[in-house]
């Protein structure tokens, strides 16, 4: 971080701002047909009606669920890295805060689309605003699916709230640095921020406020949505255990979803200086940490089944390792607990190529994870006669794809259009230096 | 005295920009304010600040929140009385999950009112008297005195180590 100074970390930043070359639109353009693909695939699905998805009983939630499930969870490491590490006061997160909060924003507006995918009917989706229907009748909120709905959109709500109060000093940096439209735009995006002392006395405390409060939300959040599962009397599902299983699954994902993110990045942007090898190797230590935690998890759930001497629980858990699913159940202990512990030798997690394709890895284990907990629990209930398979059909494919397209299609826009790196913060912590432990 | 003339004088340097403060301060010129790319620890330890009020709109909101949850649920239930698995009308456990994410709901929206109502935000008046370098590698320091003095003021500034910005006057 030595050769850094105030004016190069701008120069570095705001170059990223420059006007796109035909590489960029190219991506644009085959994101957008991903994201085409997902919305007629879903249109299609509202005309002819849910039955095109693969669900049926008894597997009434396949992969909108477990998409669902995903984005929220790839969310969650962005607070993590924006708000619990700024309490925590760990300045390697500074280099990486910006992109992982935008993130969270981006994939818990995705997330937030599954459930109206869901619904079928979704015209109907106002039933679950607390409001009183055409009966008077207001929606129970003893019911997991209510919590739900409040903790996502209060999470939608405070990240996007977050990362816009994060976001206003270096807006007005870009205002400064612009001319003609785009600092007409900026100057009122930017609110009038001119980073007078006044001002940054409220909004230093006011950010701290916003970490402190988002902190007990991001685990309150993934509580909530393993709650959908862990309140249901199915088995895999009725344990509570899921509330920590769940928070620390959706952190592993997201890290590793910020590597997925944060590796081209650096490259195309030439952030080499700013988003170190420190700071990458940092979040691959604390893969280690969730993927451990993770790991510890899916051993519990297995002791406590045996130790349980429930028939059922015994045997839902037997069938998942060596049952229909078992490949995706091989998949997520693999690549969710075993392959992350390659990043406790130093030279894999300094080597770029291998950070990059393990934190893929991760990936596609957590998208198994969800399968196997959503799929096998309801695939394999009480009673055999009422045990069925499900596989997803092209359709979920489709809006599967699109949901990824529309993802990357956000993140891509917002990299060339925003600064993706806190200015604010990177200066910050080349005032504190060493101290700052980057 | 009349102050009609503001000066600013631009810093790459916080030790210097300390200095200035300290000396501005004891002097005759008023000291209006200093303004940085980001949130200077040893600038805002020399200007000795008082602690901000953000807080207690953050409380406010979150104190709100908690009620407000509770009563949402409590009063939902009891509009129509269905026992549910034999969970009672108003059970309260429950509904701590819902007064949870309002009490953060709400205290985040009193926070953001807090910072709008004390940082005083969105305004454009401050843009007059501000140069774009504040938000790149320069700390302002922003300084008014009256117009006879304008040539001392300058060089104090420059004797401190800064760049020089003369402004019209506010009138």
């Amino acid at each position: 971080m030595s050769q850094l100074t105030y004016a190069n970390i701008d120069q570095t930043i705001l170059n990223s701002l420059t006007p796109p070359k035909k590489g960029y639109w190219a991506v644009i353009v085959i994101l957008f047909i991903g994201v085409l693909i997902g919305a007629l695939c879903w249109t299609y699905q509202i005309f002819v009606g849910i039955g095109v998805g693969g669900q049926n009983n008894p597997v009434a939630w396949g992969t909108y669920l477990i998409n669902f499930v995903f984005w929220v969870g790839i969310a969650h490491s962005g607070t993590l890295i924006s708000a619990i590490l700024h309490l925590f006061r760990a300045g390697w997160r500074n280099p990486i805060a910006r992109a992982a909060e935008t993130m969270t924003v981006f994939a818990v507006c995705i997330a937030g689309l599954f459930p109206f995918i869901h619904l079928g009917r979704v015209w109907q989706v106002y039933y679950m605003i607390p409001m009183p229907n055409q009966r008077l009748l207001w929606p129970n909120f003893l019911s997991p699916l209510m919590f739900d709905v409040i903790a996502i959109s209060t999470y939608l709500t405070v990240s996007s709230l977050f990362w816009y109060t994060g976001l206003l000093p270096d807006l007005a940096a870009v205002r400064d640095r612009s001319t003609g439209n785009r600092q007409k735009i900026f100057k009122v995006l930017s609110l009038g921020w001119t980073g007078a002392h006044e001002q940054w006395r409220h909004y230093t405390r006011g950010y701290l406020f916003f970490a402190a409060l988002a902190t007990p939300l991001v685990i309150s959040v993934h509580s909530v949505v393993s709650w959908d599962f862990a309140l249901g009397i199915v088995p895999g599902w009725h344990t509570t255990i899921f509330a920590p299983y769940f928070v620390a699954g959706a952190i592993h994902s997201g890290l590793a979803m910020v590597l997925t993110l944060m590796i081209p990045l650096r490259k195309i942007f030439n952030y080499k200086d700013i988003i170190t090898m420190d700071v990458l190797e940092n979040v691959a230590k604390t893969i280690v940490f969730t993927g451990l935690i993770v790991g510890f998890a899916y051993a519990t759930e297995y002791f406590i089944a045996w130790y349980s001497h429930n028939i059922v629980e015994m045997e839902s858990f037997r069938w998942r390792a060596v049952g229909d699913y078992r490949v995706g159940f091989y998949i997520m202990v693999l690549c969710n607990t075993l392959i992350p512990l390659l990043f406790l030798f130093k030279k894999i997690r300094r080597t770029i190529v291998l950070l990059f394709g393990i934190s893929l890895l991760v990936n596609l284990g957590m998208w198994f994870e969800r399968f196997v907990i959503i799929v096998g629990g309801v695939a394999r209930g009480f009673s055999p006669h009422a045990w069925g398979l499900y596989a997803p059909t092209l359709i979920e494919y489709g809006i599967m794809l699109g949901s990824f397209c529309l993802f990357f299609f956000l993140f891509v826009l917002f990299v060339k259009h925003l600064p993706s790196i806190s200015m604010t913060e990177m200066k910050e912590t080349l005032e504190k230096g060493a101290s700052h432990g980057v | 005295m009349a102050f009609k003339r503001y000066i600013m004088g631009l810093f790459k340097d916080e030790d210097q920009v300390v200095s200035a403060i300290k000396e501005l301060k004891t002097s005759s010129y008023k000291f209006i304010r200093v303004n940085m790319p980001f949130p200077s620890h040893k600038i805002m330890e020399v200007l000795n600040l008082k602690k901000s009020k953000v807080g207690w709109f953050t409380l406010g909101g979150g104190i709100f929140g908690l009620l407000a949850g509770f009563a949402l649920a409590i009063y939902t239930a009891t509009e129509w009385s269905l026992m549910v698995s034999g969970k009672p009308i108003v059970a309260y456990v429950p509904f701590v999950v819902v007064s949870f994410e309002a009490t953060i709901l709400c205290a985040v929206f009193g926070n953001i009112l807090g910072l709008i109502t004390q940082t005083r935000l969105p305004s454009y008046k401050g843009l007059k008297y501000y140069d774009p370098r504040c938000s790149g590698q320069y700390f302002g320091i922003l300084a008014t005195c009256a117009t006879e003095q304008e040539d001392e003021l300058k060089d104090f500034m420059q004797r401190q180590g800064g760049e020089v910005r003369i402004f019209d006057s506010m009138e």
